[in-house]
């Protein structure tokens, strides 16, 4: 990475600079999506946690359209950890989204 | 105004001058590529310069006349706590109306503890987000006492309570009077044992009153000792009588404060 793209004010990570119309454009999107992500994770996680939830009993239809009946303990499994990646998605989407800045913050950083 | 698109930027064009890695091309050619479709971000920006149009128009306020938002910034974010109030109430009343098809205010023996009492640990435990329904309603009603009583303290350091608001003064103060008077009526219909003595505290409380004090105690809980004509009397002033009373008073609460205008800084 070139070296004015590292930050002057002594923080770790990098930012780039980009124009404000694209600034709105990241800073909108990547709210939007970590909100979805992380609110979705968590009703994996739910579904997870809760023997009769209508997410589980939507998969287990799923499933049995396509003649497979995973076990319980499969299930929720499967559902904790799609659950704890969609959080994760979210939170990377946002921190990823963070290291970019419209022209004018970059340069005083505060 | 329209929502043609300008086009005065190349976003494409700009991503091949920059050095960026894998990632953040992918990244920025994902968000812009949706952007490109649900176009959320021009919206966004009409909304805002309609904002602005709208409030061009508008009188100068006193404030702005003669300079005082530097002074007073740092109070306007407290000025929305009487509409927080409010929709923590709405919140409460919507929340309220699911639980009052569950619950049932019966004293009466059930397997265990009582019928009301059984119907709570039902919503809890059995009924489909019935946890979170009740969760949403008791923590609505606790943020609408503590947001009323905030509203309470900003009207008076900013002095908003003084001639001509004088009427909306004292009707705030039947209002969080009521408010307090739904959080006690609502305490009380689990019917579990924080209910049953904070009942027997408000029996006491009414009997300790001068002369009227056996009166007030028949009227409000039904008898001087705690039992069904007790929770059935608190279930009605909750869920019937309250609601009227409250709804009406901050209709008119937010109307004068509309007829009258919101009082400024001085
Ligand atoms: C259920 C409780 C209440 C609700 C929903 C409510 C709602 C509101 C709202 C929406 C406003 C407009 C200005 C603002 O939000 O700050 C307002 C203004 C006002 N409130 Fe309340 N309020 C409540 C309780 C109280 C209490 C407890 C008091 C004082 C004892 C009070 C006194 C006033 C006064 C004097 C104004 C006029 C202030 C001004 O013009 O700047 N209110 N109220």
């Amino acid at each position: 990475m070139a070296d004015d793209d590292r930050r002057t004010d002594g923080r770790e990570g990098r930012d780039v600079e980009v124009p404000l119309r694209l600034y709105k454009t990241v800073t909108v999107f990547s709210t939007l999506i970590a909100v979805f992500a992380v609110v979705f994770g968590f009703l994996l996680l739910d579904a997870a946690a809760l023997g009769t939830g209508l997410l589980r009993q939507l998969a287990r239809s799923i499933l049995g359209a396509l003649s497979l009946s995973p076990s319980d303990s499969l299930l929720s499994a499967l559902f904790a950890v799609a659950g704890l990646l969609s959080i994760a998605l979210g939170a990377a989407v946002y921190v990823l989204g963070t290291r970019f800045k419209a022209a004018e913050m970059s340069a005083g950083d505060d | 105004m329209s929502l043609k698109e300008k086009d005065e930027h190349d976003h494409l064009g700009w991503m091949e001058e920059k050095q960026l890695s894998p990632i953040e091309k992918g990244y920025l050619f994902t968000l812009i590529w949706l952007d490109k479709r649900f176009r959320v971000v021009d919206y966004l920006e009409l909304l805002e310069t309609m904002y602005y149009r709208v409030n061009l128009q508008m009188p100068k306020s006193h404030t702005e006349q003669y300079n005082l938002d530097n002074k007073f910034w740092y109070w306007y974010p407290l000025y929305a706590l009487g509409s927080f109030s409010t929709l923590a109430y709405v919140v409460a009343a919507l929340s309220g109306a699911l639980l009052g098809f569950y619950y049932t205010p019966s004293a009466a023996a059930a397997e265990t503890g009582t019928v009301a009492y059984s119907q709570i640990a039902m919503i809890m435990q059995d009924l489909q987000f019935g946890f979170m329904l009740r969760s949403i309603h008791r923590w609505s009603a606790q943020v609408m006492t503590a947001a009323v009583f905030l509203h309470m303290l900003r009207v008076y350091f900013t002095g908003a309570y003084k001639e001509p608001r004088e009427l909306n003064w004292l009707l705030g103060i039947v209002l969080i009077s009521l408010t307090m008077g739904f959080g006690y009526t609502g305490y009380l219909l689990p019917w579990d044992q924080l209910a049953y003595w904070a009942g027997q505290i408000g029996v006491e409380m009414a009997l300790s009153i001068p002369v009227i004090g056996e009166w007030v105690a028949q009227l409000v809980f039904g008898g001087f000792s705690l039992g069904a004509p007790t929770l059935q009397r608190m279930y009605i002033l909750h869920v019937f009588l309250l609601p009227f009373v409250v709804t009406s008073l901050i209709a008119i609460h937010i109307a004068i404060v509309w007829m009258q205008g919101i009082a400024e800084p001085h």
